[in-house]
């Protein structure tokens, strides 16, 4: 009874392979010093194996896990949150292992190791991922499956063999539970995923954000068109629209910032037809969506707010997929509001004083707003400015004063700040808008690619009659950027991912690289859309397109035949699974012998020896003594035989027996 | 209503449940030599490990419901699947599994002892972590890997009571290969041990009869006059073995006693007039190992048959056997 409860070494040898293996993903957001106590737990427990130490006791165990706690404690400065709690079970996983002594601690850490993969996900749904993770399940199982097999005190690959069968037979079935299983909201809000900030957009932005924000090159989102896509130079994807102006930093206003009647945007006129497309968005711990303009979605859970953006009332934690609609020649808010006016001509009163002169010098030569545009992107175009990731440093105070007229040097912030900051000047209602601008198209399967490097500010300026118009004051400068591209438009500079050498994207000029790259791409944005981004809308109208109406008589049969379909062969495969061994040539001519005497009326017994029956039937059948007698010292001089020695005298023993009649 | 024995009636529940159970089980799975496992036989149902493994399920499913998270759903529902594959492979292990009695020592009354049964795998290829065990003995768990058939040997206390002995169902179990699932038979393999009479000393044996003509009491006691020497033949008790000279390299002989050339003892029902059937069995199991034991020859003379005066190992097992199984109809 004790022997049984013990782990054999097979399954602990996996259990320690288990450990390691779950830990590998986590790597990058736990402290090292885990991975320490990885090492001292496993190491420890195989000299507990191998019985050079013991078991730690009580004390020790207690010092242990306060070690762990307060360890977490000074690593994250918290126990709160996915991170510390994800870090505080791995630490606890690498403990229990210095209790396990007995089966039942196995299955606690065994159990415990499939819920470590579950936590992974919580950060990361990549194909990568995923299939690292499908291999951990493959080998937590085989530990399982090795604590089931008594006696194997060696290492084995065997128990894996069966894991991953059961794993490849449970699949298909797990794909039928996995699209059908209805998908309800959450139960309980949980605390906010991850505290770590990601890349991305922030709700500030101040000279020098964006152009930090184009040293990446992670992707932001992807976007799949319904038909065509448009022209590059056409794809501003709107995310935030900054309005207020305040210590030289843009920022949107909050939701409850407006008043009251500001809070829903008026209805624009759809004019002409427009674009349909779906955005897979990577999580950005920010609430708002990026599209074209005019925008609307249909999509349950996703906003409109008053500057005509989309945004989600919950943080986009995980890969986050919508479908939108845009009506790009839509004339938006031809109607300005006193209050809204108000806030878009908004400026600190005394900053920048050499930018509002020359706006107003501006004003004094134009008729109209239109022409007050026209003159600055000119001045952009004419005088020497650069476009460049690395601009100089500018003062606290008038920054902008000193980007326009001394430095000339900056990235798409300084001139989308300045060139608001001079419509405003101009009494022209402007603000700037941040968003991403343009996209690399994946050739494979026509998605538009949108990286962090395609991070871009831009401007918005309300003229009568024609509402709020965008003004790219970058591409006064710099139209190779809005044409095709940063890469393009650094070309000269050298700047481009100059901090991710390693980055495929560097290597874009490389066929084979860049095949895989998109292909890669291309497969991780089938998996986002298929299985990432599968909720309770797109489970309702995959089934409405299979089924029809779905109703709970049908669900009941398509759970249950798919099921048959699977568990039906796998059964069948098991039971009639055929014996393997097979009785040699030998046994069985001897068996044919047995069963010819027991036709004549003597059966073997069971566990009689051939000698035995041999002298039992010489007496009950005389006529056959001689040849009984021969036949079974044939067949005894054979069987002890090294094997294959004696094909002639195997072949003899076969006559001898087919003359017994 | 309630019986004077004070049985509660969750008990009288209890009791007719078991009864039932009992009844359903012979039903199911008569008594046989040969048993092989099947879905007639086989029983499945989730155990505590299945049960914690089901709640841990619960809890990733919590996690994947609140998280919104499609790939925790996708594990959860991958792990869900799997226990429902391990019921398949579970299932598989036992059966098919062929369990052959092979043989029972028989023992005194209360003495342990050996109950042997063989293992064939018929049509599997393997089965693994198969546990046995009846209900009073020792367990044992084996593997047939590799292997077509395997010996297991059970030990377990007979009872207080001579004759046929049953030890009971055999429990085979397994929970390969996840541990979630327990797969179990109780199989009665017919498999009797014999229990021979308690050995009771009688103060003197009475009336002792003898094959001599003139059928004198000869005490048995001082006979051991040195005789001579002899061949081994089979059956002779190794007490006479002459070791030394078989040591000293030469054949094996035996030392004959002058004694029990010339007596031989016949043990007689009737020389226990007076006593009842069981305290008669018991003194003549007592001289019988007794007479063994001093290397006489004996006879044993019961009501209804009679063994011939004889030696050595196998006639003892015959005497002792008559009377273990005497008023048995099916000697």
């Amino acid at each position: 009874m004790k022997a049984l409860q013990q782990i054999p070494r097979n399954a602990l040898v996996w259990i320690i392979i288990s450990m390691f293996t779950l830990v590998l993903p986590h790597i990058e957001r736990i402290p090292p010093w885990v991975l320490a106590v990885y090492c001292v737990a496993a190491l420890w427990r195989i000299m507990v194996y191998r019985g050079r130490w013991s078991f730690p006791r009580w004390p020790v165990k207690l010092g242990l896990i306060f070690a762990g706690f307060a360890g977490i404690l000074l690593s994250f400065s918290t126990l709160v949150g996915l991170e510390p709690t994800v870090a505080l079970l791995l630490t606890a996983f690498a403990l229990k292992l210095l209790e396990s002594a007995e089966r039942k601690d196995a299955y606690v850490l065994l159990f415990l190791g499939y819920f470590v993969i579950l936590t992974e996900f919580l950060f990361s749904q990549d194909l990568f991922i995923v299939l690292l993770s499908l291999l951990n399940v493959v080998i937590v199982t085989t530990g399982l499956v090795a604590l089931h097999r008594p006696g194997d005190n060696r290492f084995r690959m065997r128990p894996m063999k069966q894991a991953t069968l059961m794993v490849a037979q449970a699949a298909p079935l797990m794909l039928v539970l996995f699209f059908l299983f209805p998908r309800i909201g959450p139960l309980w809000t949980v605390p906010i995923k991850s505290q770590q900030a990601k890349t991305g957009m922030s709700e500030f932005m101040s000279p020098g954000d964006v152009s930090r924000l184009s040293r990446s090159g992670e992707v932001a989102f992807r976007v799949e068109f319904n038909g065509d896509i448009p022209a590059r130079s056409q794809l501003y994807w709107r995310g935030l629209v900054m309005s207020r102006l305040q210590q030289g930093t843009w920022s949107a206003l909050s939701f409850y910032e407006a008043p009251a009647s500001e809070r829903r945007h008026t209805e624009p006129e759809r004019t002409g037809e427009p674009l349909r497309y779906s955005v897979i968005l990577e999580p950005t711990q920010q609430r708002w969506l990026y599209a074209l303009r005019y925008a609307r979605s249909t999509d349950s859970g996703i906003m409109s707010s008053s500057d005509f953006r989309l945004f989600r009332p919950i943080v986009i934690e995980d890969d986050y997929l919508y479908q939108v609609r845009s009506w790009p020649e839509a004339a938006i808010e031809t109607n300005l509001s006193a209050w809204r006016r108000k806030t878009e001509l908004s400026l600190p009163a005394t900053d920048n004083p050499r930018a509002r002169a020359l706006a107003a010098q501006f004003v004094e030569e134009s008729s109209t707003a239109a022409e007050v545009v026209e003159r600055v992107l000119r001045h952009f175009n004419a005088q020497p400015f650069v476009y460049t990731l690395q601009p100089p440093l500018l003062p606290e105070r008038d920054a902008m004063d000193a980007f326009l007229f001394d430095t000339r040097r900056g990235f798409c912030e300084h001139y989308a700040s300045s060139f608001v900051i001079m419509m405003r000047a101009a009494g022209i209602p402007a603000r700037v808008v941040a968003g991403y601008q343009g996209g690399e198209v994946n050739p494979i399967n026509r998605t538009v690619i949108v990286h962090q490097f395609d991070a871009h500010a831009w401007a918005e300026v309300w003229l009568e009659g024609e509402g709020w118009v965008r003004v790219d004051p970058t591409a006064a400068v710099a139209p190779e950027r809005i044409e095709l591209g940063l890469e393009e438009a650094l070309a000269e500079e050298g700047s481009f991912l100059a901090d991710s050498p390693l980055s495929p994207l560097r290597y874009r000029n490389i066929d084979i690289i860049n095949t895989l790259r998109l292909r890669y791409d291309a497969l991780t944005y089938r998996w986002q859309a298929w299985v990432v981004g599968f909720d309770q809308d797109r489970q309702f109208s995959l089934l409405q397109d299979f089924f029809g109406e779905f109703t709970a008589r049908k669900f009941a049969a398509v759970l249950l035949g798919s099921w048959a379909l699977v568990l039906i062969p796998v059964g069948l495969g098991l039971l009639l699974r055929r014996r393997t061994h097979e009785l040699s040539k030998l046994d069985k001519h001897y068996l044919a012998f047995c069963r010819k005497l027991g036709k004549m009326g003597i059966e073997r017994d069971f566990g009689e020896t051939p000698q035995e029956f041999a002298s039992r039937a010489q007496q009950a059948l005389p006529r056959l003594a001689a040849s009984i007698a021969d036949i079974t010292k044939r067949y005894n001089a054979l069987a002890y035989a090294p094997p294959g020695a004696n094909e002639t005298e195997l072949r003899d023993f076969i006559r001898t027996v087919r003359t017994i009649h | 209503m309630a019986p004077a024995t004070g049985m509660s009636t969750v008990d009288r529940i209890r009791a007719r449940l078991r009864r039932r159970f009992r009844a359903f089980i012979t039903s199911r799975i008569p008594p046989s030599r040969v048993v092989t496992l099947n879905q007639k036989r086989i029983f499945i149902f989730p155990n505590r490990v299945g049960l914690f493994f089901g709640i841990s399920l619960l809890v990733m499913l919590l996690a994947a419901i609140n998280f919104q998270n499609n790939l925790s759903y996708g594990l959860t529902f991958l792990l869900t699947t799997l226990f429902i594959v391990a019921v398949l492979h579970t299932y598989s292990n036992l059966s098919g599994l062929t369990l052959r009695a092979v043989h029972a020592q028989p023992a005194f009354p209360g003495q342990q002892t050996e109950f042997e049964l063989q293992l064939e795998c018929s049509r599997r290829k393997e089965h693994v972590g198969i546990y046995l065990k009846w209900p009073s003995s020792n367990a044992s768990t084996v593997n047939l890997v590799e292997v077509n058939q395997l010996r297991v040997q059970l030990h377990a206390p007979v009872g207080k009571t001579r004759g046929w002995y049953s030890p009971g169902r055999l429990l085979v179990e397994s929970t390969f290969p996840l541990g979630l699932l327990r797969c179990w038979s109780w199989i009665d393999l017919d498999l009797h041990a014999l229990v021979y009479p308690k050995p009771i000393p009688s103060g003197e044996l009475p009336g002792l009869a003898t094959e001599q003509p003139d059928g004198a009491a000869i005490p048995i006691e001082g006979s051991d006059d040195f005789y001579g020497f002899r061949d081994y033949r089979h059956g002779d008790s190794l007490r006479q073995i002459y070791w030394k000279g078989l040591a000293r390299g030469q054949s094996v002989q035996v030392k004959q006693y002058a004694a029990y050339a010339d007596r031989s003892v016949w043990l007689d029902w009737d020389m226990f007039a007076g006593l009842g059937t069981e305290q008669r069995l018991s003194h003549l199991c007592y001289w019988a190992l007794e007479f063994d034991k001093a290397g006489d020859e004996y006879g044993l003379r019961l009501p209804s048959m009679s063994i011939a005066p004889d030696i050595g190992e196998r006639h003892l097992e015959q005497v002792l056997r008559a009377l273990a199984l005497y008023g048995d109809e099916e000697q």
